[in-house]
């Protein structure tokens, strides 16, 4: 348990840190960092109500020792707005009021967040599958299964936005 | 807009221009506030537990008071000026406890309307109030905002109970959806839950429980606590305090992990816990429990109409011990300041909570202020209570504000659990295929469950209350002309308090499938059947509508659906009504059931596919809120039905974790369609557990519906069912019995002395001392030369062992166990007292190669110079050059102390002359310069042998095919580096590679224990060195092509895959813990390779899958910098050593074994593994 100085690149900041570089990220997050939105669970990995994405990969930040990061970069839950503009995974899961305690949400938003980043035509199986491992008491699943399709469906539509006006300009 | 709690600051009556509204007399609470701005603040006594209850009582508000929803702000819990309205139970929020909230907002608005009227001088009927606006019923133009009548004033109202609500017809807002409040803060993260809350100065606390993990009473409990080594933390940065009180020990720290960590090292010693009866198949027990029966019905004449039955049936229905299982352990934050206490808690009961720590701190309750947050949802009491109470204590030991969070373990085991319940029927068709009698008994071993701080600090005898609570929707629903009911009331056994459905789940599990096994035997559809003799109106209403929206199609027979495969098909049916409260109690309200199913013959896996649920709620405020209500019910309860139960040793819940306790995952989620009947006319009815109560039984009628077997215990595991299709006992974990490999390493003794002595001649014994010099000064040497000792150094891995305990590089102290005794490595600093800043050269040489030290004693072979004597002396010499450029370290490594003999070193030199051979490196001319590199390194600097290679008797690596063919080392097996391995697939050069450069090959997985160290310690080496090495080692693995191995890779994938089935039938618990616990990262698709590669499954022994389940295995450093993005191991593999006990270990062992080893026989002697490894130093 030696604290040293190290520097993590959390929702596109640098933070400087001095803690063991042994310590659950998760610790440094919701304590140095004061973000709520990554929450403990279980510390073991099973549950993903720590989740955050690094280079864009869900993750559990229970399991991840500070020294581990790098130069990575870590995303949570309050950094996946831009702005006022909340995240459309966000959007979604507000929209299907995917929540009932809510404790999970962070773990759902994050997993469906990487998701739709990395396969956007995912079906249900995808969508199931890529929540396999993210627990959920309340028994919010028919919610949070609605928020994750219709995240999908904004990810494509935004897609599609995005590729029109480049295939105008080449028409 | 409506605000969390602790921002309501502006809400005290006292504030300028306020209309308040409290309860009846001098010390009544306030229900309600109007601001001269408008807002409207209600408070109620019961607190959100993730229902959304929050959003319903704000929109009662709204509607009665006829002001904007979005004016309403609704604080709930809070203990200084807000209602006590009891703990937040039995569905009885919107039914009984926003009452008087109604009735105070019609109160209010009677006011204004009069104040209005008198304040325009018009008459009263025309006064309208719309929005928040006061307006003309005729279209004057008045538009008076309700702020301004209250500006300037401060109005104190009493609760009038005749003030006239509005009706039902006239309602705008109530029964209309509305989007919950709180979900956008939470989707956001800026939502403050009671894990959230950070205050100035405020410290981080654990707790640690004692061994009797789930049980609260009996003598030992407060009386087991021995002693408490404080020494045993002294060391952990930042540690405030250790507290014992009575069997509560807690600790405080500045930072969060370094109070986990002084909980988790904390030597404590316990009294042994107490033997408990078998609560893993609880019926024994609960019969054996004391009780008092009591007699709730007894109608007709049971006892002649059983006697007459032609046909009598007597059934035992078993409902296991199951947890809340809160997806957040429970977490609070005390601030104990000059005798007064201010809590941040997530409790279901202020108010009830508030008594309990006055209590426990001999305060007046009202010095201490409740501050209610939400915290993760629960479903009847968990450890919120508690973790608040230690928190308070530990405040006051430290007298600063304390942070306490209760670990995954510790909520699992201690939770109070939902009790185990057995309900026994007897009963029996008439002649004419009617129930004859139904004489029903039900035992439910549960109470309050006592706040634990105030029984671990012996403020509250450990004595089991006995309440009586076994008789919800105890009396069955059916016109049963012969009915008796008796419940035993019964203390509890294990630590257990109310659970959604609290004892009307199980006893519906037992009305319902009676009831359908009444039908079947008559030969009558089972909701035919039901219909006889169900007489209340709203219950025939839902039925019916039930049935007819799954398009039930009668059947008098089990089996009509058929299957496919090894699937059978069926669905089920139960009703029921959700009675809450003391006896007789209050109706919830009424749901129904339709569940599908699709049972595996095979696996005897049971897939809920469909339910179909409809529920009549009466009115329903927020219907949006209670659909979700009813998903939420139906999917916990199907998890509880199917996977849910506790488990436990002979002392303790053994349950701790998500594998040990397995949930419901998406993947198993059924469709449901939720059906519900229209009633806004009527009074609204609790609908936070209705939808739970049927589950079980139209479950178990859809299995027996599939399968033509009755399932009477749960939960519905795939063990259970198979051994119910096989018509016998669940099959037990097999372990094929092999020879035992752990060789055995005992020579006698006496032989080894004789072996020794008689060589001792031979060499001599006694080496003189090499003179001590003046430490060397650090620029004598040229930075080239200290590079190359850098690189000899990394190669040589030196601080693997090397390293202090805290980390110093260099500084000596770490131990190793041998079969001799414990190995202390020295300080190699350059210190001249402690260290090697006293010699010279030679004698740092001689060391080196022939194991003696400067002051002439022999060293151990724990040391390698077996292998460091052929190294180059140029390598040597810059080793020596780089460790005397070190930071001196003045810190004297413990000294090594083997057993007699092996204490008497000048034996060594006998050693020496058997096995050791000083002789320098021999290059091989007819290989590559690259090969020749590689050997070097790995032979002489690198002395890979020391672990890989077997060692005799006497502790010498064993020579010819022995050689790099697998050893130990610290507790780990060090695998064969040769063609020998176990593993399946061969070892390629660039596999080799991969594994010593990042830890990781994609082949075979990470390099965890020891070797972990070593990988990372090789970082400062070229990538051309350690692609020689690889070179080397590829060379003994001759078999091994790239090709090759990929189909190899391919074939143990398949193998894998194909052996799931099989696995989990040998281990079905082991295979649980797995998807539970391991399943997140190493399941299939799972970024990780896939443990089907993994030398360690495949190894002859389980010590390492032990050693890396026991102490974790940490993702390198080395990997952040040198894995591509691509690489996923950025996460490491905890520790389960405070999680799992020896069986969960083995069964899971068993599974992995049997799943991605399947060619390899079982592990046998599994408890000597065991033994070993804990021997290991950890
Ligand atoms: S808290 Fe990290 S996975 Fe559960
Ligand atoms: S909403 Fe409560 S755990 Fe998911």
């Amino acid at each position: 348990m030696v604290a040293i100085p190290m520097q993590i690149n959390v929702n596109g900041e640098a933070r400087s840190i001095e803690a063991d570089p042994k310590t659950p990220l998760l610790y440094i997050l919701r304590n140095d960092l004061a973000l709520n939105g990554p929450k403990y669970g279980c510390g073991l990995g099973e549950c993903g109500a720590c989740a955050i994405l690094v280079d864009g990969r869900a993750v559990r930040s229970c399991t991840i020792p500070l020294s581990a990061i790098g130069d990575r970069q870590v995303v949570t839950l309050e950094g996946l707005a831009s702005g006022e503009e909340l995240h459309p995974v966000q959007r979604a899961f507000i929209e299907e009021a995917a929540a009932q305690c809510g404790y999970c949400l962070n773990g759902m938003i994050i997993a469906t967040a990487a998701l739709v980043a990395a396969k956007v035509n995912a079906g249900e199986a995808d969508i199931r599958e890529a929540l396999r491992h993210h627990l959920c008491r309340c028994g919010t699943h028919m919610e949070i299964l609605a928020a994750a399709r219709r995240a999908v469906r904004y990810a494509q539509s935004e897609r599609q936005a995005i590729a029109t006006p480049e295939a105008e300009k080449q028409a | 807009m409506i605000r969390d709690e602790e921002q309501h600051g502006s809400a005290t009556p006292e504030a300028a221009g306020l209309l308040c509204v409290y309860s009846a007399g001098a010390d009544g609470r306030i229900y309600l506030s109007i601001d001269q701005a408008g807002v409207v603040r209600a408070f109620n006594g019961h607190v959100d537990l993730g229902t959304g209850i929050r959003t319903s009582l704000a929109q009662i508000v709204a509607e009665e008071l006829d002001v904007p929803f979005s004016h309403v702000e609704m604080i709930l819990g809070d203990t200084r000026t807000g209602p006590d309205q009891g703990a937040t139970i039995a569905s009885e929020t919107i039914q009984v406890a926003a009452i008087p909230l109604r009735q105070a907002s019609a109160t209010a608005r009677a006011y204004l309307i009069d104040k209005a009227a008198a304040h325009l001088d018009a008459p009263r009927d025309r006064i309208i109030l719309d929005e928040g606006v006061i307006r003309g019923s005729e279209g004057e133009n008045w538009n008076i905002p309700i702020g301004d009548l209250v500006a300037g004033e401060n109005i104190r109202l009493e609760i009038d109970p005749e003030a006239s609500v509005k009706p039902v017809s006239s309602y705008r807002l109530v029964g209309s959806s509305r989007p919950r409040v709180d979900i956008p803060a939470k989707a956001t993260g800026k939502w403050t839950y009671v894990h959230d809350v950070r205050i100035p100065g405020m410290l981080h606390g654990r707790v640690v429980r004692p061994p009797y993990a789930g049980f609260d009473h009996g003598d030992h409990v407060g009386n087991s606590l021995i002693a408490v080594d404080e020494a045993s933390v002294a060391h952990i940065d930042g540690l405030v305090a250790v507290v014992a009180i009575g069997d509560f020990v807690g600790v405080v720290a500045t930072r969060e992990e370094n109070a986990a960590e002084a909980a988790r090292s904390l030597k404590v010693d316990w009294r042994p816990a107490p033997h408990q009866p078998d609560l893993n198949s609880p019926e024994n027990a609960l019969r054996a429990n004391p009780a008092t029966p009591r007699k709730l019905a007894d109608r007709g004449n049971v006892d002649l109409a059983l006697a007459a039955s032609p046909q009598p049936m007597d059934r035992t229905y078993v409902w296991p011990y199951q947890m809340h299982a809160s997806i957040g352990p429970s977490c609070a934050v005390a601030d104990y300041r000059d005798g007064q206490l201010t809590v941040w808690s997530g409790t279901q009961n202020p108010f009830p909570m508030r008594r309990d720590l006055a209590l426990l701190l001999d305060i007046p309750e009202d010095l201490i202020v409740v501050e209610r947050l939400e915290a993760a949802g629960c479903y009847g009491r968990n450890c919120a209570d508690d973790v608040t109470a230690d928190a308070a204590l530990l405040s006051r030991a430290v007298g600063a504000p304390v942070r306490v969070q209760l670990t995954r373990e510790q909520e699992h085991a201690w939770e109070p659990k939902g009790a185990a319940q057995v309900m026994d029927v007897r009963g029996g068709l008439d002649l004419e295929g009617g129930p004859a009698a139904y004489d029903f008994q039900t035992r439910y071993p549960s109470n309050l469950a006592p706040t634990l701080p105030l029984i671990l600090t012996g403020k509250v005898p450990p004595v089991a209350e006995v309440l009586q609570m076994g008789d919800r929707t105890a009396i069955p629903p059916y016109a049963y002309g012969n009915l008796r009911v008796t419940v035993h009331d019964m203390p509890p056994i294990a630590r257990a308090s109310w659970f959604r459905g609290v004892s009307a789940m199980p006893n519906t599990f037992a009305h319902e499938c009676y009831v359908d096994e009444l039908a079947a035997a008559a030969g009558v559809d089972p909701i035919e059947y039901r219909l006889r003799y169900l007489h209340d109106p709203r219950a025939v209403d839902l039925v019916r509508a039930v049935a007819e929206r799954s398009k039930w199609v009668p059947h008098t027979t089990h089996g009509t659906l058929g299957g496919e495969g090894d699937l059978l098909y069926g669905r089920g049916f139960a009703y029921a009504v959700y009675v809450h409260g003391k006896f007789p109690g209050t109706a919830a309200a009424w749901a129904a059931w339709v569940a599908d199913v699709a049972v595996n013959k095979k696996t005897g896996e049971v897939a809920v596919t469909k339910v179909i649920c409809g529920q009549d709620s009466g009115l329903m405020i927020n219907p949006d809120g209670v659909r979700h209500q009813i998903h939420g019910n139906i999917i916990q309860s199907t998890s509880r039905v199917l996977k849910e139960k506790v488990d436990f040793s002979s002392t303790a819940v053994t349950s701790k974790e998500w594998g040990g306790y397995s949930l419901i995952t998406f993947p198993e989620v059924p469709d449901i369609d939720v059906l519900m009947i229209p009633r806004q006319d009527e009074p609204p009815l609790g609908v936070g557990e209705s939808a739970s109560v049927p589950s079980a039984a139209a479950i178990a009628n859809a299995v027996y519906d599939a399968t033509g077997i009755r399932f009477r215990e749960l939960p519905f595991t795939p063990e259970k069912i198979l051994a119910g299709l096989n018509g016998d006992e669940p099959i037990r974990t097999q372990t094929a019995s092999r020879k035992r490999w752990w060789r055995n390493l005992g020579l006698s003794v006496a032989g080894s002395v004789a072996a020794l002595s008689g060589l001792a001649t031979m060499a001599s014994p006694w080496r003189p001392a090499i003179p001590s010099i003046e430490r060397p000064g650090s620029d004598v040497y040229s930075a080239a030369t200290i590079e190359r000792g850098r690189l000899a150094s990394a190669a040589g891995a030196c601080n693997v062992c090397h390293v202090g305990n805290d980390g110093t590089p260099f500084a000596g102290g770490r131990r190793f166990d041998t079969p001799f005794g414990a190995v202390y490595a020295t300080n190699i600093t350059p210190d001249v007292e402690n260290g090697i800043g006293g010699w010279s050269y030679t004698a740092f040489e001689r060391a080196m190669r022939e194991g003696v030290s400067r002051d002439g004693h022999h060293l151990y072979p724990a040391h390698p110079y077996t292998s460091f004597a052929g190294a180059d002396d140029a390598d040597l010499q810059a080793l020596y050059a780089y460790l005397t450029t070190q930071q001196p370290v003045a810190q004297r490594a413990p000294e090594t102390r083997l057993k007699f003999p092996y204490s008497f070193r000048p034996m060594m030199a006998g050693w020496n002359a058997m096995f050791h051979k000083a002789e320098p490196f021999k290059y091989d001319a007819s290989r590559d310069s690259q090969w020749n590199r590689g050997a070097y390194l790995v032979e002489t600097l690198g002395h890979c042998s020391a672990c890989h290679t077997d060692r005799n008797a006497l502790g010498a690596e064993k020579r010819g095919a022995a050689h790099l063919s697998g050893g130990f080392a610290d507790g780990w097996e060090a695998p064969a580096l040769n063609a020998v391995a176990k593993g399946p697939v061969g070892w390629t050069e660039d596999a080799f590679f991969d594994y010593l450069r990042k830890g990781h090959s994609n082949q075979h997985g990470s390099a965890a224990g020891p070797m972990a160290d070593v990988v990372k310690a090789m970082q400062p080496l070229p990538d051309s060195d350690i692609r020689a090495i690889a070179n080397y080692l590829a060379s003994l693995n001759a078999d091994a092509a790239p090709d090759k191995a990929e189909a190899q890779r391919e074939a143990a994938l398949a193998a894998s895959n194909a052996a799931k089935t099989e696995a989990a039938r040998i281990s079905p618990r082991g295979e649980r813990i797995f998807n539970g616990a391991c399943a997140s990262c190493h399941g299939d698709d799972k970024i990780l390779s896939s443990l089907a590669l993994n030398s360690n499954l495949h190894a002859n022994t389980p010590d390492n899958l032990l050693q890396a389940l026991l102490t974790g295995v940490e993702a390198p450093a080395i990997l952040a910098q040198t894995t591509g993005r691509e690489a996923p191991e950025v996460m490491s593999m905890p520790s389960f050593r405070q999680t799992f006990d020896q069986r969960q270990l083995e069964d899971l062992a068993a599974y992995v074994r049997a799943r991605f080893a399947p060619d390899k026989p079982a592990w046998d002697d599994f408890a000597a593994a065991m033994q070993r490894v804990n021997a290991a130093p950890h």
